[in-house]
Parts: C-alpha cells; sequence; structure tokens
C-alpha cells in the first residue's frame, strides 16, 4: 500500500467528511455558541489567578449560595496555595459563619452549630424538594462539577451569567422563564443573579457584572477540578520524561537493529 | 538453548520451567523479518490491558458500587484521594486508547490477511477478546452513575427486550429489578472486575496460538528458513519498547491535558431517573454499531444487525477466498479495504447524531455497505481478482520489474 | 502507566560478540525509572486520603456534665476514647503504695503519654484523665470498673478490667504486673479549650508532642 494511494484515500475520506460536517452544523446549530474567553487557566501551562478564585468565591458566597449547593467541597479545600490561598484560621473563620446541621444529640434531636474546616459547604436546602419548592418547581443544580457537567465549560458558564436580556419580539415566554441567549431553549428558571456592585470585592476590584461572571466562572472551575495545576505540572515532567525515554528507545532500536546483515542494506 | 548458569535458574527451572519458558517464546521466538510498525499494536493492547487492570485494582480499593454513594465516590477519588485524578484519567483514556489499538491491530489483521489459514482460531480468540472487551467498558461506563452511565445502560439493556417472548424476561433478570438500579450497579461492578481477568485467559490463549505458527508479516508469505527470521529479543522487544514510548506520549498528552475531550459532559450529572438527558450516546467506541443499530427501523433487527456485525467477524476468514493473504498483492481488494474504513468512520460519525435528516439515508448506506462488504465483497473479490505475483520469500533481494510494490523485503520495510 | 518489566533475561547474558551498548543499558535504566515512578502514584493512594485526614483532626468534647466518678467514651480517629472525671477517693488510692505495688510501670517509663501526662495521674488536671481505650494486649476496649473489690475480687483497688484476656488496669490505666498485656493504656494528646471543653488530638501549645511516637496503641 503506497503512502500517496493512502493519502488519497485519507483526503478523499476527510472531503466528505467535511462535506457532511457541513451539512450537519447546518440542521443543528440554532443555539448560539458561547463566546470564547481568555482565561488564565487554559492550555497546557494555565494557572488560577488566587485573586479571581477569592473574589469568585465571595460572589459564590455572598449571591448563588443562595440558590445553589456545592456538596462535593469543604471548607478546608479552600486552604493552601494550590487552592484559594487562605490560612487554616481564614478557613476556620470562614467555616464559622455558616451553620451545619449535626447530630443526633443525646437527646435524639438535630441541631444547628457553627461550621468547621472539615465540614461540607453548607447548603441552601435540606433536600431536593425544598429546593423545588422554594424556587417554583425548578431545581437549581448543584454546582461543585458544573464546568465539566456542561458542554463549553468555563466559556458557556460565563455565557449564562451574562446572557440576560430582553426576548426577542415574537418569543413567548414561559411563566416565571427568563430570556438568556445560550441557554438551551432560551427559557431559563434563574433570575439574573449578577448585577453591578451586587457584591463588595475586598481587594477593591470594581465588581461590574462581567467582573463578577468572571471571577465567579473561574471559582467554579477550581471547585470542578482543584487538581487541574497539579494535574498539567506533572503532565509536563511526565511528557518530557517520555520523550527523553523514547528517544534513547529510538537510539537503541536503530542500534540494535543496525546489525542486522541484509542484501538491500535495510537497517529498520 | 542459552539458560543462565546461575544455581538458583537452574534450580527453578528444573522444576518449574520458567526460564526456558521464557527464553523460548520470548527471547529465541522466531519472528519474521520484515514485520512493519503495525506490528507494534497487539503488544501495545496487551501492556493496556495491565495498565487498566492495576489502575483498576488500586481504583477499586476507594470506589462504593451503591447508586447513592457512587458517584460522590468517583469524586472523592478526583478530589480527596492522593493521585486519585490520575488514576481515573488515566483508567477512563486508558478505556479509549485500548479501543483504539484494538480496532487498528484488527484493521491490521485485515488487510495483511491474518485471519487466514492456519491463523483462523487465532483471529476468532481475537473477536472474542473484542467482544469481551466491548462488555467490560460498557459495564465499566456505568460505574461512574453519571445520566450518560444511567441512561446507556438503560436503553442498552433494554434491546434485549426485542427478543420475542422471552425478552422481557432476560432484561428483567439482567436488572435485577424494574429498571437499570442498586442491584444492576452492583452486579455490572463485579462483572466489571471480573471480565478483565477472562481476558487475560483468552489473550493466553490468543498468544499459544500465534506461537503455534508465528507471526504472519506485511507480504502474507510464510518463512522458508531461518534466513527469513530474526529471534524476538532484541529486535522486535526493543521495537515494542519504542513503540510503547511514543504510545505513551501521546496517551500523556489526553491524560493531563485533554482528560474530558472523549468524555461527555452529562456524565458529570448525577444520574436522575426521572430526566433523560436530550442526547444519549454511548462512548466513541461504540458509535459504528450504535448507528447500526438505529439505522434499522425495526427493533429486533436492529439489534440482530448490531450483533450479527460483529459475529460477520468471527466468520471472516471463510467469507474471504482469496488465496493471498496480504493486500500488498491484492490490488482490488487493498481499494476495498479503505473503502470499509471510510465506511466505519462514517458509522461512527452517524452515531454521534441523532437519527435526522441527512444522517438517517447516510447511516443506512453505511449499514448496507458493511455486511456487503463482509458477505459479498470479500468472497466475490476473493474470486475474481488478480492477485500480483507473490516474491518467493521474505529475504529474496528486491525483484527489478513491477516497481516498489514487488519487492520482497524492501517493500515490507517501508516507514510507517 | 505500570509497564510490564523489560525482559531482564536478554540484556543480562552477553550473546556471542555483542557487547554491551551504552543506548540499550539507557533505555533500560530510563524504562526502570519510568516504572516505578509509575508505580509510586499507585502505592501512595492507599495512604489515608484527605477527607480521611481531615476527619482524624482534633475534636472538641464538652465535659460540663461529667460527673466525678463517671466516663464517657467518644471517637477520635476511629478509636475509642475514654474521659473519666476520678472523685477525690480514687486520685488519693492513686498515690498509695498499695496501688503502686502491683504496677508494671508505675512511673509511665514507657512512652505511652505525652511529656504532660507523666505523673501519678496521667493526665494534665488530676481529676480529668483522657485515655485511648484500646487495651495493649490485642486491642480489645477494657471495662470501666471503678468500683473496689466485687466481682473481680476483694483485692481490686478499681480501675479498668479488659473481658478478652483479663488484662488488668488502674484509675490512671497504669497496667498491672502478671497480666498479658505489657504497657500502660496510651493518653492521647489533648488539652483544655476552657474549664468545660476538652481538645482531643491537639497538644497544649507549648507542647509538640507526636502521637505517633508511643510504643503500642
Amino acid at each position: 500500500m503506497t503512502r500517496r494511494l493512502m493519502r488519497h484515500a485519507v483526503l478523499a475520506g476527510a472531503a466528505l467528511l467535511a462535506l457532511g460536517a457541513g451539512l450537519a452544523w447546518a440542521q443543528e446549530s440554532s443555539e448560539p455558541r458561547p463566546p470564547k474567553m481568555a482565561w488564565s487557566f487554559t492550555g497546557p501551562f494555565g494557572t488560577f489567578d488566587r485573586a479571581a478564585l477569592q473574589r469568585g468565591f465571595q460572589v459564590y458566597n455572598e449571591v448563588c449560595s443562595a440558590c445553589h449547593s456545592m456538596n462535593l467541597l469543604s471548607y478546608r479545600d479552600l486552604e493552601g496555595p494550590s487552592a484559594l490561598g487562605y490560612s487554616g484560621d481564614e478557613v476556620a473563620a470562614i467555616a464559622a459563619t455558616k451553620q451545619v446541621t449535626d447530630g443526633p444529640n443525646d437527646q435524639g434531636a438535630m441541631f444547628q452549630r457553627a461550621g468547621r474546616p472539615a465540614d461540607r459547604f453548607a447548603a441552601p436546602f435540606a433536600n431536593e424538594e425544598s429546593a423545588r419548592a422554594a424556587n417554583g418547581g425548578a431545581l437549581p443544580p448543584d454546582l461543585s462539577i458544573i464546568i465539566k457537567a456542561r458542554a463549553g465549560g468555563a466559556d458557556y458558564v460565563h455565557a449564562i451569567l451574562t446572557g440576560f436580556g430582553d426576548p426577542p419580539k415574537d418569543m413567548k415566554m414561559g411563566a416565571g422563564m427568563n430570556y438568556n441567549a445560550y441557554f438551551p431553549g432560551h427559557q431559563i428558571a434563574m433570575p439574573p443573579p449578577l448585577t453591578d456592585d451586587r457584591v463588595t470585592f475586598a481587594d477593591g476590584t470594581k465588581a461590574t457584572i462581567d467582573q463578577e461572571a468572571r471571577d465567579v466562572t473561574t471559582f467554579l472551575v477550581w471547585a470542578s477540578e482543584p487538581t487541574m495545576e497539579e494535574r498539567k505540572r506533572t503532565g509536563a515532567k511526565v511528557i518530557i520524561f517520555l520523550l527523553v525515554m523514547t528517544g534513547v528507545l529510538y537510539g537503541a532500536k536503530r542500534r540494535v537493529w543496525s546489525d542486522l546483515h541484509d542484501q538491500d542494506g535495510r537497517d529498520s | 538453548m542459552a539458560l543462565p548458569e546461575n544455581k538458583i535458574v537452574r534450580w527453578i527451572d528444573h522444576r518449574l520451567p520458567v526460564f526456558t519458558f521464557l527464553d523460548h517464546e520470548l527471547t529465541q521466538y522466531p519472528t519474521p523479518k520484515n514485520l512493519n510498525y503495525w506490528w507494534n499494536f497487539g503488544s501495545l493492547a496487551g501492556i493496556v490491558l495491565t495498565i487498566m487492570i492495576v489502575t483498576g485494582i488500586f481504583l477499586a480499593m476507594q470506589y462504593t458500587p451503591h447508586v447513592d454513594f457512587a458517584f460522590d465516590s468517583v469524586e472523592r477519588i478526583m478530589r480527596d484521594v492522593n493521585y486519585g485524578w490520575l488514576m481515573r484519567y488515566v483508567h477512563m483514556n486508558g478505556a479509549s486508547f485500548f479501543f483504539v489499538l484494538v480496532y487498528i491491530h484488527l484493521f491490521r489483521g485485515l488487510y495483511y490477511g491474518s485471519y487466514k489459514a492456519p491463523r483462523e482460531l487465532l483471529w476468532i480468540l481475537g473477536v472474542v477478546i473484542l467482544a469481551l472487551m466491548m462488555a467490560t467498558a460498557f459495564m465499566g461506563y456505568v460505574l461512574p452513575w453519571g445520566q450518560m452511565s444511567f441512561w446507556g445502560a438503560t436503553v442498552i439493556t433494554n434491546l434485549f427486550s426485542a427478543f420475542p417472548g422471552v425478552g422481557n424476561d432476560i432484561v428483567t433478570w439482567l436488572w435485577g429489578g424494574f429498571a437499570v438500579s442498586n442491584p444492576t450497579l452492583n452486579r455490572f461492578y463485579a462483572l466489571h472486575y471480573l471480565l478483565p481477568f477472562v481476558i487475560v485467559a483468552v489473550v493466553g490463549l490468543h498468544l499459544v496460538a500465534l506461537h503455534q505458527h508465528g507471526s504472519n508479516n506485511p507480504l502474507g508469505i510464510d518463512h522458508k528458513g531461518p534466513q527469513d527470521s530474526i529471534p524476538f529479543h532484541p529486535y522486535y522487544t526493543i521495537k515494542d519498547m519504542f513503540g510503547l514510548g511514543v504510545f505513551l506520549i501521546v496517551f500523556a498528552l489526553f491524560v493531563f491535558y485533554w482528560p474530558n475531550l472523549l468524555a461527555d459532559p452529562a456524565n458529570y450529572i448525577p444520574a436522575n431517573p426521572l430526566q433523560t438527558p436530550p442526547e444519549i450516546v454511548p462512548e466513541w467506541y461504540f458509535l459504528p454499531f450504535y448507528a447500526i443499530l438505529r439505522s434499522i427501523p425495526s427493533k429486533l433487527l436492529g439489534v440482530c444487525a448490531t450483533f450479527g456485525s460483529i459475529l460477520v467477524l468471527f466468520i471472516v476468514p471463510w467469507l474471504d477466498t482469496s488465496k493471498v493473504r496480504s493486500a500488498y498483492f491484492r490490488p482490488v481488494f487493498k481499494w476495498v479495504f479503505w473503502l470499509l474504513v471510510f465506511d466505519c468512520i462514517v458509522l461512527g460519525w452517524v452515531g454521534a447524531h441523532r437519527p435526522e435528516g441527512w444522517f438517517v439515508i447516510i447511516g443506512r448506506i453505511a449499514t448496507f455497505y458493511y455486511f456487503l462488504h463482509f458477505l459479498i465483497l470479500l468472497p466475490v473479490i476473493g474470486w475474481f481478482e488478480q492477485p500480483l505475483p507473490l516474491p518467493p520469500s521474505i529475504s529474496s533481494p528486491v525483484l527489478k520489474k513491477g516497481g516498489r510494490r514487488l519487492a520482497g523485503a524492501a517493500a515490507s520495510r517501508r516507514k510507517p | 502507566m505500570a509497564e510490564s518489566a523489560q525482559s531482564q533475561t536478554g540484556g543480562a547474558h552477553a550473546e556471542e560478540g555483542t557487547r554491551r551498548d551504552f543506548l540499550v543499558i539507557a533505555a533500560n535504566a530510563l524504562m526502570g525509572v519510568g516504572a516505578a515512578c509509575a508505580a509510586w502514584p499507585l502505592i501512595k493512594s492507599m495512604n489515608p486520603a484527605r477527607d480521611v485526614l481531615a476527619a482524624g483532626a482534633p475534636v472538641d468534647i464538652d465535659i460540663s456534665s461529667l460527673q466525678p466518678g463517671q466516663q464517657i467514651l467518644v471517637l477520635w480517629r476511629s478509636r475509642p476514647v475514654f474521659i473519666v472525671n476520678r472523685n477525690p477517693d480514687e486520685l488519693k488510692q492513686l498515690q498509695t503504695s498499695q496501688d503502686t505495688s502491683l504496677l508494671r510501670d508505675p512511673n509511665s517509663d514507657e512512652l505511652q503519654q505525652p511529656p504532660y501526662a507523666k505523673n501519678w495521674h496521667r493526665s494534665i488536671k488530676p481529676e480529668f484523665l483522657v485515655l485511648i481505650g484500646i487495651c495493649t494486649h490485642l486491642g480489645c476496649i477494657p471495662e470501666f470498673s471503678p468500683q473496689p473489690g466485687g466481682a473481680l475480687g476483694a483485692n481490686w483497688l478499681g480501675g479498668y478490667f479488659c473481658p478478652c484476656h483479663g488484662s488488668r488496669y488502674d484509675m490512671s490505666g497504669r497496667v498491672y504486673s502478671g497480666v498479658p498485656a505489657p504497657y500502660n493504656l496510651p493518653v492521647p494528646p489533648h488539652r483544655f479549650v476552657n474549664d468545660t471543653t476538652i481538645r482531643i488530638g491537639e497538644n497544649p501549645p507549648d507542647s509538640s508532642w507526636d502521637f505517633g511516637s508511643i510504643v503500642q496503641i
């Protein structure tokens, strides 16, 4: 099988696929794509901006946590330079501002107490039913892993948060629904959560809607995968090692095969 | 036979001939000297199988197979377990790469006629391994208990209800309940842990069958003497290790930089039996079969066609009537082979989309062509094709006439 | 990414005339390093995970309702911990030779307690004793038997009795001679956050004793 033949086959295949993909595209994308944002954490060398993480956590704490739980995170996860950069005491103080359910006590009753670092993030509702009841039947999704759970990831979440607006004239909105340019179907039960200066950032950054959205999205990306930076760092070391090792192996392979005496002098 | 002088080695070998065995089957084992890089994929698949088993065992130490805890236990592995994220991503992407390797290995076999006598059973064992892999992967995907885990399990187990009469009983038996539920998850976990070891056993048989007559080679002609072969070690051990290095680089790129590229975001949503996701899509390696399933309007015939698409692989050694093994010397078959590859890619692409519009007709044509290839084209081409003249042996000198393709060893020396 | 070890036999014995090649040796070495680096995270993954370590954090116990002569049982790091409020009679008894002459290690010479508990009451405040309730013989939980005499015999002065193999300890957790258990009951790191709260798992500010240094849990 010559390379030329193979190349022709592949090119033909690719051309047909491209044609088909074009057809598919024309059929499918009635939903606008979320605009691609520039984030500090994308790419093989991406890292989190710790200040943004802390601001984002503040937005979650003061705005989103009223309806959205983050059941997979504990307050202790916020501690340390590879997390949000809070110290142990700061984390304990954050936890202590929350009330968590504990028990049963010696009388057999559940009780509320101040949070501790080992506690999971306090949830706004005790269960799904009470969450739905408080939100007109809609369930605010848990945000622990929302970035990985949505196609488009960070770009999509940011687009949702900034995509609210007035519906086009010919669109009939359902009762209690809000128009959002990027939500599939364009009708979302969540009212616009962010406004300018909804929170006051401790570091003085101006709290525009876009800033709040970027910061909380950054925080949510971290929350979805706290080990991301470690993963990329380890990846760099592993791949460099593998490149060196594979290079040496290639040299060794050539060396081993070179002593094959062949009439046509092959050496591979 | 070069057995080491070491006394301990001799003592053990006299009682349990491990060293003699390894020396015979791994070191001295005569292998055609003209194998190209397409022959690396078998050993690569074996290594990935080992990686999957090892990571799987360590993951199993931390996973909880109960509907209320499964999803959270996987997230605990990702967040709290030391290097848990690494084991999970290796295992998750390893499954995809395992199928990449095995599909290439399979198509290599189709191209070079490795399934022809006397290697029919070798081929059949390979198809058995593929079927076991598909079962293992399907059950493994259910374990994280995400939306796709649950709904994919629901759709696929419901397929069995197509069988007349006993269908619903079979499905209830598979589920252990009225729907995919906790008993289902538990038994899938047990079987997912078991089947890889069954695969190991069948791989063992696969290797025994291989060693019976030795490897095929790019020319598809039998070796005529010792000048055609070289010992497996060091030539192919070092070549396999180099191939492994290249593979690991690609694998590492996915694990560390694009770990979720092949994953469906919907599986990061905990399973909700009361809410079907807008698209139910299996993992990419099942997409061609998914396309075949949906291309036939009848439920039962669709199921039969899906299973049939794998069953037809079992009889390939008898469907192909050509006396010539390798596609090097089969100009018509060569084109038809690449058409099949293209067809499988199209089927995969169709399987990823909703069965609407253009996808329906393309899917049906592609499904029809798939069976046409195996059931009609293979036998017919074998009868009527005029193969190119075969070189006398693997080591024979380069033939002057006809160009590169007719050369003996030189032809198979081509860089991949 | 565990790799099957490269066949060692091939590289090891010399084929006729082939001398060891640097590239081959380097290749083998790198693959060995790679395999070890691949195995390392797998082994490390079996260490306690972050949430398990967090659950082993110090725990605060409210002792305001613990009466003299009473004991409560709490869990710390999955282990039973006794907190006892000893009454004055028991405290006096502990200092007599009638008690200490029966003991294997009356002065707590073996490292089974932090330095601030190396005394006759094996605690910070004499009244409140904190012990890990695991018999140093084979790990059963000893019974709290503070009353002298009774079923344990007229000579029983009060303390702990392990039902599994009969080991006995006094009211400071010190082991008797002639019983199977070899060491005193361990004392965990602890401190008084305030008069009514004991924090188990944390040393007082002036101590940095490592709980892992004790002889026998």
